[in-house]
């Protein structure tokens, strides 16, 4: 990494605050920065979305379960990896939790161990995926700023076409193409069309292949 | 001797007679003055018949006039006796008429010896010799009037007026005894009143030359009062074999109830016992009889047993003894035996006498005991078989305390293995991890204690507190059930009797009911658990739930066993519950929410200290 990075965090949740304490003293012992919250409300109110992290998670709480929160960062478009941590082997609730994209699943008591490497492979993970999805989210920003006639202008381009083509495809003059174009470059912070195309290719824009 | 003064002789002497035997039934029952009344009646008309035979036989008129006028005080006597005889016997007669009579009568004596030669003449000139029946010569008197003779005639008037309103008054109260007694004495007296008034009243005026025959009038009052009286010892004598009849079927009912009866007086002294108490108490009769109470109650309740008898004393109701206590009997071989005890207060004259019924309940109390027992088993299985139910929730709770001990203790590996060793944690960990040590050993305490078998107790019980442990054990299912509890406990209720486990067993089941019933039903998954005090000052615990109610034809049927709406389970579980809160002298009922579900109500009654 060319910038120095802060320190990855740790996310508790656990209602039973003996749990709770614990499982922080532990990770605090390995090193670990550690945010503990006795309830999920209180999570959701208080955890950092942009730093890199994840979330060690009861699954049976009163008022907000560890699915339900799960299901909330979901909706969230939170790429939080969630490890889940519960008193008994729920077959049913695990499965749900691992359809639902948790990274993993453990039951309690859990070995230190264990623990400590499902967590550090999840923080590993959101290392290596971190670039790519801020990338993805900073040009999805980008694209909504587009107004829909930019936006079919852009499809046009990153599929190979000409202002010309592009103008008779779109029922306009090639001089409105141009200016929409121009427009748009400046939108998404590219100067050269090259730039464009490699950056919608990331975004998924333009699902035609190029001949 | 000739037939007049034979015939004299015998009135004055059946007079006599008769009044001392009234005199002696006076001095029987002094409270009673119609038989002293009744002698000083007779002894007066006695000492008259005397008189007046002298007078028959006066030598001269000053004799004549001087015995007549000593004979009124007689007469006076007899007035006033027969005044407030018939006031006293009849109950009736006006009370002014009668002191207006004797006030009369007494102005009469006084006149008798201040004017004339006696209350009747003013002077007795001669005496003329009458021949009566068989050629008896007897005197009859020959003078002046008095004129204040006119004071006893209107008393004799008077006297008759009384009498007749008294009888009139006696005759329409009614009752056989009543209006003979006011046919025979009143009639009596107005007759023989007014006949010898009249008689002399005429001899007095001179309009009839004839000695004064008053006796044979008095003495025929004398002889109907007699009669009346007589007839009262005749009614007492009768009255004496009913009693007698009377106390022997009482004795005869006493002695057939299967019961022990005990008569106790205001003393405490046993006065009359039943054969069934000398099986109850294995005393001869002879042994309990004229012996204090006391001593067939165990010794350890003597003290306090004389204070409550005087407590009864003060408010004598027929009643059970010691309600709500348990009671005992001493017996003779020192052994106790379980009584229930009945009063019922017997007033004799002015003293309390307290009829005691005892009756052995060991039969009962064994019956009591094994059914009890049976009921206890019975509890403890459906205890076991809710338990499993509950297995996951306390394997969840045991589970808690564990993690957290291990995550403790491998973080303390983990600060020590660093170097330099963190100690300065360790004291922190340490605590923790006794802590939770406690913890896991408190569920496992609160799971023992529901599996223990052992006879059902009684102990002074905070309902709140009940259910809050019940609470606590259900935690994490309910957790795992997503059904909220909202509890509203409410403050300063009274303590109650009960079985802890028993009692937390019955809570545990209407809570899983109450979250049964509300399976499938996803939203609002609420439970209100509620103490609260009742109107009565009992306690009342309610599990309301959000399900879908009960039907009301079911209301009361699921309290029966092997009645379940559940796929699982023998439907035993409200069947125990009940069985349970019943055995603490409570009531376990259900009724519907008037929005949705319904809600279980057991009442406790509060504890009696």
């Amino acid at each position: 990494m060319p910038r120095m990075q802060p320190a990855p965090i740790v996310y508790v949740v656990d209602d039973d605050p003996d749990v709770l304490k614990a499982i922080e003293r532990l990770l605090e012992s390995e090193g670990l920065r550690v945010a503990a919250f006795p309830s999920p409300r209180q999570f959701l109110e208080r955890y950092d979305r942009d730093a890199a992290a994840c979330l060690v998670l009861d699954l049976a709480m009163p008022e907000l379960n560890g699915l339900e929160l799960q299901a909330m960062l979901e909706r969230q478009a939170s790429h939080l990896p969630i490890i889940f941590l519960t008193g008994r082997g729920d077959i049913a609730a695990s499965v749900r939790a691992m359809k639902q994209g948790a990274a993993d699943f453990l039951t309690k008591p859990v070995d230190d161990a264990l623990l400590i490497a499902t967590i550090r492979d999840a923080l590993a993970r959101d290392r290596a995926l971190r670039p790519a999805r801020i990338e993805r989210e900073r040009i999805a920003k980008r694209l909504a700023t587009l107004t829909e006639r930019e936006r079919q202008v852009l499809e046009q381009i990153v599929a190979g076409k000409l202002n010309k083509e592009i103008a008779a495809e779109l029922g306009t003059v090639e001089k409105t193409v141009k200016f929409h174009r121009a427009n748009l470059m400046h939108k998404m912070g590219v100067r050269v069309v090259a730039d464009l195309v490699k950056l919608a290719e990331r975004a998924g824009v333009g699902s035609t292949p190029r001949t | 001797m000739n037939w007049v003064e034979v015939t004299w002789i015998v009135m004055s002497a059946a007079s006599l007679t008769l009044g001392v035997i009234q005199l002696l039934v006076w001095l029987k029952r002094r409270s009673q003055y119609a038989p002293l009344l009744f002698f000083a009646l007779a002894a007066s008309a006695t000492g008259f018949g005397a008189f007046e035979l002298a007078m028959m036989r006066a030598p001269s008129p000053v004799d004549y006039a001087a015995t007549l006028r000593w004979a009124q005080v007689l007469l006076t006597i007899l007035v006033l006796s027969i005044v407030w005889f018939v006031r006293l016997y009849f109950g009736a007669g006006r009370l002014w008429l009668a002191y207006l009579i004797s006030g009369l009568r007494l102005l009469a004596l006084g006149l008798n010896f201040v004017t004339g030669v006696n209350i009747n003449f003013r002077e007795v000139s001669a005496l003329d010799q009458v021949y009566l029946w068989g050629g008896v010569a007897v005197s009859g008197p020959v003078g002046v009037a008095n004129p204040w003779v006119i004071v006893p005639q209107i008393t004799n008037v008077l006297l008759i007026a009384f009498v007749v309103d008294a009888s009139i008054a006696l005759w329409r109260r009614g009752g056989a005894d009543a209006r003979r007694r006011a046919a025979i004495i009143g009639g009596s007296l107005v007759l023989c009143i007014s006949a010898v008034g009249a008689f002399a009243a005429l001899i007095i005026t001179g309009l009839l030359h004839a000695p004064t025959i008053v006796m044979p009038g008095v003495f025929i009052v004398v002889l109907a009062m007699g009669y009346e009286l007589g007839w009262d010892v005749i009614a007492v004598g009768q009255l004496a074999a009913q009693l007698r009849a009377s106390e022997l079927r009482f004795r005869a009912v006493v002695e057939a109830v299967p019961s022990a009866i005990l008569l106790v007086n205001d003393k405490g002294i046993i006065t009359l016992a039943n054969a069934q108490a000398e099986t109850v108490f294995g005393y001869e009769r002879a042994e309990l009889v004229a012996t204090p109470v006391e001593k067939l109650v165990p010794e350890r309740f003597r003290r306090s047993h004389v204070g409550l008898r005087a407590g009864y004393a003060g408010d004598p109701q027929p009643r059970a003894m010691g309600v709500g206590r348990e009671l005992f009997a001493c017996r003779k071989d020192g052994s106790e035996v379980p009584v229930e005890v009945a009063l019922s207060p017997m007033r004799t004259g002015d003293r309390l006498s307290v009829l005691v019924s005892v009756a052995d309940i060991t039969q009962r109390r064994q019956v009591e005991q094994a059914s009890a027992r049976q009921r206890d088993e019975l509890a403890h299985l459906s205890r076991v078989a809710m338990l499993g139910e509950l297995s996951g929730s306390l394997a969840h709770e045991l589970n808690q305390p564990l993690t957290a001990i291990l995550s403790n203790a491998q973080a303390a590996q983990r600060y020590l293995a660093q170097s330099p060793p963190r100690v300065d944690k360790l004291a922190e960990i340490l605590t923790d991890i006794v802590k939770s040590d406690h913890r896991a050993g408190a569920v496992i305490q609160r799971l023992r204690s529901l599996l223990r078998k052992e006879e059902a107790q009684r102990h002074p019980l905070d309902v709140n507190e009940v259910v809050e442990e019940s609470l606590r054990l259900m935690r994490s299912d309910l957790l795992n059930r997503q059904v909220v509890v909202s509890s509203e406990l409410a403050r300063e209720l009274p303590a109650v009797n009960g079985d802890r486990t028993q009692l937390q067993q019955v809570l545990l089941n209407l809570l899983i009911n109450g979250c049964d019933a509300m399976d499938g039903h996803r939203s609002d998954n609420r439970l209100i658990i509620r103490t609260q005090g009742t109107a009565n000052g009992n306690v009342e615990v309610s599990v309301a739930d959000k399900g879908a109610g009960i039907p009301s034809a079911d209301l009361e049927r699921i309290f029966e066993p092997f009645v379940t709406t559940k796929s699982h389970g023998l439907g035993l579980g409200l069947a125990i519950c009940r069985s349970i809160v019943e055995a603490h002298g409570g009531r376990l009922w259900a009724t519907n929410n008037p929005d949705r579900g319904a809600t279980l109500h057991c009442e406790l009654p509060r504890r009696v200290p």
